[in-house]
């Protein structure tokens, strides 16, 4: 990791995530913002490898910085940080292409941790996240829905991950009961994540046209 | 005027002119002598022509057309008769003519016992009435009574109707009393009947046109009414006799007569459908000129042939109008079709009965039935016209009355509208403020703890602001939330409990629900349950000491329940024999109390503790959020 966007609004915790951040990745260089649009400006001017981006910021919502990261620095990974723990915020998020959420009152080590292992691609992924993706491939997947392209796809394996961690188990034990390795479900979690934005994206270009349509036949 | 009398008047007259119809010939008793045959003389002289080499005889009834083609003037008949056995001479005798056309003057043995009216120019019109002559006693003889009539007509050709052309019926002597009867009969279905119909359907005629005079609108009615009056009038020609005009004149004016009637009937019968049409309008009228001067320049001698044309021509126009005015109350008015249709096809019937009357196809009928029955189907039909209209006039209100009771349903069906948005409008308002408050309490509330969690030197600090953090995050989740599935919530509880305990090594066996349920919790007992179920994780990890936990759920009926066992050392009692209030029992028991559910311990030092939670389920449970 070398350059790290920190989107932040509040300055005591944005210093303590600088901090933070600082300890797990020591050769990064950080780049902080406190709004939408200075972000923005650096998406536009540097190259990141990682970014930690709150949600609701004062001149408008993370999503928006998530989603440009994803459009024109595809390698970036962002990460949420966030006090909001509902699927009702993350899932927009995740959408638009983050790679994971931190929630940010989890103790220092903990959310250490959880940054080391997305780092090292291993995102995290609740029962309630877990049933948001399922209800949406679910909706992709039906008939009048078929004009989505490209129409993605989960594989089994995926859509038995994500049962599982549905159902409410962990990642490690799902990995008992598939007799995979953490990294093989890693690997799954984070195709599920790809899946979800590249449809998500396919929906939302296809709608943008739907409403251009509109507009242009009005 | 009475329309209910008019009406019975009008049922009975039509019943008996169907009972004279079924039974034409009311037999005349055996004693009158009827007379077939007489010797005949067109002449105008004033007594018999003695004589006379053109003499025939002729066989009665005797119809000039027939006998003396185009003859218009006086005709002498000669007939013998001898009171006979059965005529007592002392008896009052008489002599019945049916019908003598137009007029007559009768002779018994050279003297005039009788006359009808004027025989010059204009001669009495008489054809309608039969005459009854009586004999006196004095002049007739036991043997061989002449009786000479002299009758004065027209010539077919000069008259608009076949039963105004000249001509003699058979005729009948005997009993007075007996042709008095029969006279009295004819008499009354000729002449009486006819006048009460037209009196009956002129009146009806008035009081409708008074009424289309009132009400404007009401073109049908009026058009009704004055053909009503137009033929009631036109019908004196049955009963009038002594007309001041020649014949030419008087059947001149007759036919001039039925034009406008025709106008006024079609007309009728648009309206009625509702169809207006200028250019029918204008044809009608100019029919009414164009008829009276294509008789004028015929000239009185092609009366009848000009008349039989135009007849052809009404009957056609009425025809259409009613084919019409059917087709059209068929496709709109499907109610007023069958009583128009009866109405109207009795009046077809009637017309072609009338016109082969005129042409010579079937015999002159022994009364003028049509002049009776189509104006009793006027009478019939106008009255319906006029309590319908009477109906319409009453349905105002009570359509007013339909009206007040559908603006009351109506007026109910707003305001239940109204509140239902009422309260869609406060259940909207207050679920935008409950995601305001949510809102502030991240941002403002959860902002300030977060700097607390993450600055504080203190770590107990630490841990309570994080604690009211999570506190605060479920109690806007409880806020804001909808009822969450049971399967849900066991696996959102599994997976935290399994990531909590697992970091703290602590072995973990955990068995849901053996199937998926459909079963929800509100979203206030999903935040209670979750708190409980924090608490007891927390005690477990800070101070049971335990190594392994048991977590077990169960539904039965509408009981959630949960067992969380541990092998942990068990929570002291304090002095009092209650549990530790330090482990958080009693917030654990007061929340469950609080979904009307319960929360018990089993603890004792040295075999672990066991927590049972048991909470009702379903959608009447007195634990759904108070929002």
């Amino acid at each position: 990791m070398s350059n790290i966007l920190l989107l932040e609004d509040l300055p005591e915790i944005r210093a303590w995530l600088k901090v933070l951040v600082h300890q797990v990745f020591p050769q990064a260089q950080i780049s902080e913002a406190a709004r939408v649009h200075d972000a923005l400006e650096l998406v536009s001017a540097v190259k990141f490898d990682l970014a930690l981006v709150d949600l609701g910021l004062p001149d408008g919502s993370g999503v928006d910085v998530v989603a440009a990261l994803r459009e024109q620095q595809p390698e970036a990974q962002s990460v949420v940080v966030t006090i909001h723990d509902d699927d009702e915020h993350l899932f927009p998020a995740l959408q638009a292409g983050a790679f994971g959420y931190v929630l940010k009152e989890q103790a220092r080590e903990l959310i250490a941790e959880q940054l080391n292992r997305m780092s090292q691609g291993e995102p995290p992924l609740s029962p309630s996240i877990a049933r948001r993706v399922i209800a949406y491939f679910a909706a992709q997947a039906r008939p009048q829905a078929k004009d989505t392209i490209p129409h993605v796809q989960l594989t089994d394996r995926e859509n038995e991950v994500l049962l599982r961690v549905a159902k409410g188990f962990t990642l490690p034990e799902i990995g008992v009961q598939l007799n995979l390795s953490r990294h093989t479900i890693a690997d799954y979690v984070k195709q599920i994540y790809r899946k979800l934005n590249v449809s998500s994206r396919a929906e939302a270009a296809l709608e943008a046209q739907r409403l251009g349509l509109f507009g242009r036949s009005r | 005027m009475n329309a209910v009398a008019l009406l019975r008047l009008a049922a009975r007259l039509l019943c008996a002119a169907v009972l004279a119809t079924a039974w034409p010939a009311v037999a005349a008793p055996p004693p009158t002598q009827l007379i077939t045959q007489a010797l005949s003389v067109a002449s105008n002289a004033e007594r018999f022509p003695e004589g006379d080499p053109s003499a025939i005889t002729v066989s009665l009834p005797d119809d000039w057309s027939d006998s003396q083609p185009r003859h218009d003037g006086g005709v002498w008949y000669r007939v013998n008769f001898n009171p006979g056995p059965s005529l007592d001479r002392t008896d009052l005798l008489a002599l019945y003519v049916p019908r003598a056309c137009s007029n007559l003057d009768v002779f018994l043995n050279g003297r005039r016992i009788h006359s009808g009216g004027r025989m010059a120019d204009p001669v009495a019109r008489n054809c309608h009435y039969p005459q009854l002559v009586s004999l006196p006693g004095g002049l007739v003889l036991s043997q061989g009574n002449v009786l000479d009539l002299h009758v004065r007509g027209h010539a077919l050709q000069r008259v608009a109707a076949r039963e105004r052309a000249g001509g003699l019926s058979e005729l009948r002597v005997g009993a007075y009393d007996e042709l008095a009867a029969l006279h009295a009969d004819t008499l009354f279905w000729n002449v009486t009947a006819v006048q009460i119909a037209s009196l009956a359907l002129g009146m009806l005629g008035i009081v409708m046109t008074a009424l289309a005079w009132v009400n404007r609108r009401d073109a049908p009615m009026g058009y009704y009414g004055l053909m009503a009056i137009g033929w009631a009038l036109v019908s004196a020609r049955l009963w009038w006799r002594e007309v001041p005009l020649d014949n030419a004149t008087v059947e001149f004016l007759i036919c001039l007569s039925f034009t406008p009637i025709l106008a006024l009937a079609v007309q009728f019968l648009l309206s009625y459908a509702g169809v207006r049409s200028r250019m029918i309008e204008a044809a009608l009228l100019a029919q009414c000129v164009v008829l009276p001067m294509s008789l004028l320049l015929a000239g009185p001698g092609r009366l009848f042939g000009m008349t039989g044309a135009w007849y052809v021509v009404l009957a056609a126009e009425t025809l259409g109008a009613m084919l019409l005015h059917l087709h059209i109350s068929w496709r709109d008015q499907r109610s007023e079709f069958w009583p128009m249709a009866i109405t109207l096809a009795a009046a077809a019937i009637a017309l072609a009965v009338e016109m082969a009357v005129q042409r010579g196809w079937l015999a002159l009928p022994p009364a003028p039935r049509m002049q009776i029955l189509l104006p009793l189907i006027l009478i019939a039909f106008g009255v319906r016209l006029v309590v319908r209209r009477a109906s319409a006039a009453a349905a105002p209100d009570a359509s007013r009355f339909n009206m007040d009771a559908r603006v009351r349903e109506i007026t109910a069906e707003i305001e239940r509208n109204h509140a239902q948005l009422a309260e869609l409008r406060i259940e909207q308002v207050t679920e935008k403020e409950r995601k305001r408050i949510a809102a502030d309490l991240h941002d403002d509330l959860g902002a300030k703890l977060l700097t607390i969690v993450h600055t504080s030197e203190s770590e107990r600090i630490s841990t309570l602001a994080r604690e009211a953090l999570e506190e605060m995050r479920l109690s806007v989740r409880g806020l804001t939330g909808r009822p969450v599935r049971l399967s849900d919530a066991l696996a959102d509880w599994r997976a935290e409990t399994v990531m909590r305990l697992g970091q703290a090594n602590v072995e973990i066996d955990w068995k849901s629900l053996a199937e998926d349920t459909d079963q929800v919790l509100p979203a206030r007992g999903f935040v209670q349950t979750t708190r409980i179920l924090r608490e007891a994780v927390s005690n477990i990890i800070k101070h049971s000491g335990a190594s392994h936990v048991k977590v077990r759920c169960a539904i039965s009926g509408l009981q959630f329940g949960l067992n969380i066992q541990d092998n942990g050392k068990g929570i002291p009692m304090e002095l009092d024999g209650k549990l530790d209030r330090g482990h958080g029992m009693s917030s654990m028991k007061h929340r469950a109390k609080q979904m009307q559910g319960q929360c018990l311990v089993e603890s004792g030092p040295g075999y672990g503790t066991v927590i049972r939670l048991t909470l009702p389920l379903g959608p009447e449970a007195p634990a759904a959020p108070a929002r």
